[in-house]
């Protein structure tokens, strides 16, 4: 900055925040909870860099999230960008340094990444992620784990309504391939569905099959709902690949009833949104009152290949932006706030006995602060 | 469960409300000629929002209203991140490029850089884009028939009913880009959470 140019300190760019008080409080409080859920099951946190090189990321999140990237050049020419996400920092750790340590690995991280888009839908440029992957072994157990850990971190942080959507990519995988579309007819079918149009997803399949057939699928796919789903679904779909994760996701159902989460779990074989990259169970949380979902994960078992490590994963992130959201939007901040029973002291007196006594109020465990008498203005 | 939903107001408010109606959702006269814009029904089952029509979008996505009636064309424009269950079928048009009658067709090739006027400054550059057309796109808010006549652009992207206010500014469509027609649309949470409610007013919509 040239002097003579004086900055206009009060504007701020687009996508930027800044946190205060009770919101930082409650932030706080939040990822102190959800990374307690997580170490209690044996995940180990992992701090990883805000930047990094341009192609890991492009790597790991495909180039359109790369583009979105915030990048500058390095001191030796190389390009490096802001974290867009975490997984594809964590993803390289576990496939280089990490190789040779036993598994399953479990690992927890926490931070924001950066995206320069348009904000919207409450995003920012910045959002924070708590997250875990658990990595190496391909099984219903890790799985379930995954759910289970992100249903105890929402019921720790009070919203125990919430609503876990499962699907599964393999599903809809597995009836295109049935189908034999080319990429574009499989590119279109999945934005029909994603939009849940379900009139034109029967259009769309009437040369394949009856239009009994056509319709039941459209309902189908339509239509979330509990274990009846995936019964219907079985009854009328049948390639090997579909009536697979069908069975998974059964045996996810299952368990969780026999854990009595029936009520917090639904399916939704609808689910294509992230079908680019995940590869096998895969879900959304949702809680009432809050549009946005908090927080979505699945298995992801290619992803590692790209890093030169060909072994399955399965993780899941939370968004704190958005938890701090919905439990600020419900109220229940008042108890997460570490009430301040402030002690005021007067000045004035004599020094070595104020900082004593500010001293023994302290180690009973009760904040302290320091204030002028009243009777004189502070310094300035 | 009760539903929230966004209605774009003007052409399609109408029609809207009446399938509303014949599905045994009511609004209180009284309260419909008001200058409220939050209305609820007799039953108490549903809340209608009355928005402008490419605001429907930004309320359903956010989640402050469950649903959302509004027309194709502003879901094209919005891009928005929302499941759409249901073609209204009603609020029918297009949207469409338009110039000056004595304009040759959808030949760009004399032009180096095309001045499009228009209210969907992201469908209509996303479709010259596609043509391998550079253009220059003017955002205007209301009567952009007005621009070719004025010399402001040479070609318009804007909704075309009857076509009638083309022809009688001198216009003619030269190319459609888009069928459109009135959608409900759904936000992915309360799709979820309020399966229902939300399958319950499709079904009224759906007639």
């Amino acid at each position: 900055m040239k002097p003579g140019r004086p900055i206009d300190l009060s504007t701020v760019p687009p996508g930027v925040q800044y946190f205060l008080d009770d919101e930082v409080a409650l932030r706080r409080s939040i990822e102190r909870d959800v990374v307690g859920v997580f170490s209690g099951w044996g995940y180990t946190e992992i701090d990883l860099p805000i930047f990094d090189a341009y192609d890991l990321f492009a790597l790991g999140m495909g180039d359109e999230v790369a583009s979105r990237t915030y990048r500058f050049t390095a001191r030796d020419g190389t390009t490096v960008a802001l974290r867009p996400d975490l997984t594809s920092l964590v993803a390289r750790t576990v496939a280089t340094r990490l190789r040779a340590r036993q598994r399953p690995l479990r690992l927890a991280y926490t931070g924001e990444v950066f995206r320069a888009d348009e904000p919207r839908r409450g995003r920012q440029h910045e959002f924070h992620q708590l997250g875990i992957e658990h990595v190496g072994w391909a099984s219903p157990e890790s799985d379930i784990e995954i759910l289970l850990v992100a249903l105890e971190a929402l019921t720790v942080l009070g919203l125990d309504d919430a609503r876990v959507v499962v699907g599964h990519a393999g599903f809809f995988r597995g009836i295109v391939e049935r189908l034999g579309l080319a990429q574009e007819a499989v590119a279109e079918l999945r934005t029909l569905v994603d939009r849940r149009q379900s009139a034109a997803v029967e259009r769309f399949l009437a040369p394949f099959a009856s239009a009994g057939e056509c319709a039941a699928f459209a309902r189908l796919i339509t239509l979330a709902g509990g274990m009846c789903v995936v019964d219907d679904a079985r009854a009328l779909v049948t390639n090997p690949r579909s009536a697979a994760s069908l069975g998974e996701l059964t045996a996810i159902l299952t368990t969780l009833g026999e854990l009595g989460l029936e009520r917090c779990i639904s399916v939704d074989l609808g689910d294509v949104a992230g079908l680019g990259y995940y590869t096998g169970m895969m879900f959304s949380i949702y809680v009432p009152g809050w549009g946005l979902p908090l927080g979505s994960g699945g298995r992801y078992d290619g992803l590692l290949a790209k890093f030169g490590s060909d072994e399955p994963a399965v993780g899941f992130s939370l968004s704190l932006d958005w938890l701090a959201g919905a439990i600020a939007a419900r109220g229940l901040d008042a108890s997460r706030r570490r009430t301040p029973v402030s002690v005021v002291l007067e000045a004035g007196s004599e020094l070595g006995r104020l900082f004593a006594d500010a001293k023994r109020l302290r180690n009973e465990g009760r904040p302290v602060c320091i204030v002028p008498a009243k009777a004189e203005e502070p310094a300035t | 469960m009760s539903l929230t939903i966004a209605l774009a107001k003007g052409r399609l408010q109408d029609e809207t409300l009446a399938r509303l109606e014949r599905g045994g959702v009511r609004i209180d006269r009284e309260l419909l000629e008001s200058r409220r814009l939050r209305l609820a029904d007799t039953s108490g089952q549903y809340e209608l929002l009355l928005v402008k029509p490419a605001d429907v979008p930004v309320y359903v996505e956010y989640g402050v209203a469950d649903a959302g009636v509004c027309g194709s064309d502003v879901l094209a424009e919005h891009d928005a991140d929302v499941h759409e269950p249901l073609d209204l079928g009603y609020g029918r048009c297009r949207l469409a490029v338009a110039a000056p009658v004595e304009t040759s067709g959808n030949d760009y090739g004399h032009v180096s850089t095309l001045r499009v006027a228009t209210k969907y400054p992201r469908v209509a550059g996303s479709y010259f884009r596609h043509l391998g057309v550079p253009v220059e796109l003017i955002v205007l808010s209301g009567s952009v028939e007005l621009a070719p006549l004025t010399g402001l652009a040479e070609r318009i992207v804007d909704l075309v009913e009857s076509g009638r206010t083309l022809e009688e500014n001198g216009l003619a469509m030269t190319d459609v880009i888009a069928e459109v027609s009135a959608r409900l649309i759904v936000n992915r949470a309360s799709y979820q959470l309020k399966r229902a409610a939300v399958a319950g007013l499709v079904a009224i919509l759906a007639g």
